[in-house]
């Protein structure tokens, strides 16, 4: 298996624990580099995020497992990257128009 | 532990209790007997009986407010937050209550009856030190609320005197008879 580099979630959680616990929380777990958690939805009991976790070899269990720890649902995997290096997305002449 | 605004509801509503019950209780007592053992241990045992009821009653309050937010949680999530984080906040949120209301209620209840444990008692002391007690939480209250530190004095020494006239006209009555 080779190592995962960038994981990108859409995550549903409640207002509590905090942004900033959550993305604290998964910025300790091992091999984890950074985190970014933006915010897009806020209802009245949960609030949507999007959660960027890059590292050198990511645990996506782990990462799930203190996700869910934390309350919280992952809705889907947006984006996975995986390898010796980082690729990013090419835009395709689909995307353009 | 530390102490949050949400303690400080407990604290100060188990303080006033504490305090203004077991100083009614002192006042009540001390009209049909002088005996500083008799006085002691009516107001000790009001003081057991307060902490309790408070402690208990914050509990069982907090609990049925924690998991009815915890399931309302759960309904938006579509998923059991059993075993989370979530979860263990809730529950130490419900042992902060119950602890801050039952602590706050006996500690309170100790200040009026401070004098009579040393054997230097009297309802002028007891009112006395209830007095400043109050003040001093009036102060708490207003550092809380980022309110006028002096309203929030006035407001709980006001509610304090009323409590004290009250007991006192009961002491009157009895008198009369």
């Amino acid at each position: 298996m080779s190592q995962i580099k960038r994981i990108v979630l859409d995550v549903l959680k409640p207002h509590e624990p905090t942004n900033v616990e959550v993305a604290s929380a998964i910025g300790d777990i091992r091999d984890v580099d950074g985190v970014n958690l933006s915010l897009y939805e806020v209802d009245q009991q949960t609030e949507n995020v999007k959660i960027t976790v890059e590292g050198t070899d990511v645990n996506f269990d782990l990462v799930l497992q203190t996700i869910e720890n934390l309350g919280g649902v992952v809705h889907s995997v947006d984006e996975i990257i995986a390898g010796k290096k980082i690729v990013e997305e090419e835009e395709t002449l689909h995307d353009r128009g | 532990m530390s102490f949050n605004i949400e303690e400080g509801r407990y604290i100060i509503l188990g303080s006033i209790d504490g305090l203004l019950a077991t100083l009614g209780i002192i006042i009540g007592v001390s009209v049909v007997s002088a005996s500083n053992a008799i006085i002691v241990s009516a107001a000790f045992g009001g003081a057991i009986a307060l902490a309790l009821t408070n402690g208990v009653g914050s509990y069982l309050a907090e609990s049925t407010i924690e998991h009815g937010k915890l399931a309302m949680t759960e309904k938006s999530l579509l998923r059991k937050l059993n075993n989370t984080y979530v979860e263990a906040q809730s529950r130490r949120k419900i042992a902060k209550g119950a602890l801050s209301s039952g602590g706050a209620s006996f500690i309170g209840s100790l200040i009026p009856l401070a004098p009579w444990i040393f054997s230097v008692g009297s309802v002028a002391a007891s009112v006395g030190l209830s007095l400043i007690s109050l003040v001093a939480l009036g102060i708490y209250a207003g550092y809380i609320s980022k309110q006028s530190y002096a309203i929030s004095v006035v407001k709980m020494v006001a509610l304090g005197t009323l409590i004290v006239l009250a007991v006192q006209l009961l002491r009157i009555s009895h008198l009369v008879q």
